[in-house]
């Protein structure tokens, strides 16, 4: 039994990696930490993986969740039980990958979300990013570009229904 | 502004992670009661689930590789039973009856790692079915083979995931294979044209979990055969004794 869970989570392994060292390197920007940072969420996801419910999302999105997550706990210096701020948690199922069109349909909806968030502007754009890859808050946000929460909190959302059409 | 107003204004920077965890929470408390705001969550929640896609992806180096199985390898001893997830604030879920059902069941299975609870048994299916409540269309699809002939008496359960583009498959019963030899699984389709799969060997108990790293999309069976090792065959060079439909 070990041996096969071994060869299924070196698959999943091959397939997801790149995607989540990418995420943790941009989170980070420090090799080492983000090795840390991926190898610490895919234990994560190994370890808890009977909380995985596959009808709130894909796979995919849980770990590459719990990268994102553990990258911004690595960047504030804590530990997962000291995060103050949300957890995020995956939800929406996204639309999957088939084999052999896996690679063709990642390659255009990656196309399609870059597309969509280089033609936001830019306080907008930048409100997102701060928030998912920076892992600030919105009061963070507003400190530190100087505008009202409540314009952040416009800036997220005009973002957000932007990227979501 | 009014309060609801005020809510929704926050609910762009929730699922974004970006309120702090009280915040949090009362937005999470008003969106279970509130239709449209958990409409907007989830409208806004598919935006932030593709972010990552942003991103570059980096092969990481070689080692890497190497630390994750073998750190799985250490932790797997510790196998648990599903427990309730901690609670965590959740953005918002379809919540259907069937959303809320699934948050009273025990979360089941279906990672790599959750091989363990497959081979302990426990198949949510089977609580669903004892509970007699009907499986939403979902994410997720389950079929069975059973073994014929020299296979009588093996089985696999198959978890399809729909949305990873990916099956699980769990065997159990199967007679050693000769040596040098391998059981092959094959994808075939409704015109006869079967593709290969994967190759495995069972282990010492007749049981095996196989990770078929494709969809099942567009198959109408999947069947085993007993095929020269180490990579099987391009074809099937026997009638296969044990499959099942996963249409």
């Amino acid at each position: 039994m070990a041996a096969g869970s071994q060869e299924a989570l070196a698959q999943l392994y091959d397939r997801y990696a790149g995607l989540a060292y990418g995420l943790a390197l941009r989170v980070l920007g420090d090799p080492g930490r983000a090795e840390d940072a991926v190898q610490e969420a895919f234990l994560n996801v190994w370890n808890r993986a009977a909380a995985f419910d596959p009808a709130r999302g894909s796979l995919r999105s849980w770990l590459l969740t719990a990268v994102r997550n553990r990258s911004i706990d690595y960047l504030r210096g804590r530990g997962a039980h000291e995060r103050r701020e949300q957890d995020l948690e995956p939800v929406a199922a996204t639309v999957g990958g088939q084999d052999p069109w896996h690679e063709v349909s990642l390659k255009l909806e990656r196309d399609a979300v870059r597309e969509a968030l280089s033609s936001l502007p830019p306080e907008q754009r930048q409100a997102v990013e701060l928030a998912y890859f920076g892992g600030y808050s919105q009061a963070e946000i507003a400190d530190m570009t100087r505008v009202p929460l409540g314009t952040v909190k416009g800036r997220m959302r005009l973002a957000l229904e932007k990227l979501s059409s | 502004m009014s309060d609801h107003e005020e809510l929704e204004s926050n609910v762009a920077a929730w699922v974004l992670g970006a309120l702090d965890r009280q915040e949090a929470e009362v937005v999470q408390a008003h969106v279970e009661g509130c239709a449209s705001c958990r409409e907007t969550g989830a409208r806004l929640q598919r935006a932030v689930t593709a972010l990552p896609l942003a991103v570059e992806e980096i092969a990481p180096p070689e080692r890497l590789r190497d630390r994750v199985l073998a750190a799985a390898a250490a932790s797997s001893g510790s196998t648990r039973a599903p427990s309730r997830a901690r609670k965590v604030v959740k953005p918002p879920a379809r919540r259907t009856v069937f959303g809320l059902l699934f948050d009273r069941l025990p979360t089941y299975a279906a990672a790599a790692a959750v091989i363990v609870a497959l081979v302990a048994g426990l198949v949510a299916g089977d609580l669903v079915a004892r509970s007699g409540q009907v499986m939403p269309p979902s994410e997720v699809a389950r079929f069975t083979l059973s073994g014929h002939e020299s296979l009588t008496g093996a089985k696999a359960s198959v978890i399809e995931l729909k949305a990873d583009g990916l099956a699980l498959v769990d065997f159990s019963g199967l007679p050693a294979v000769g040596q040098g030899r391998v059981y092959e699984v094959w994808l075939i389709t409704s015109g006869g044209r079967a593709d290969p799969a994967a190759v495995f060997v069972p282990d010492a108990n007749g049981s095996k979990v196989v990770l078929v790293n494709r969809a099942l999309q567009g198959y109408s069976l999947m069947a085993i055969t007993d095929e020269a090792g180490p990579d099987g065959a391009q074809a099937p060079t026997q009638k296969p004794q044990m499959y099942g439909s996963v249409a």
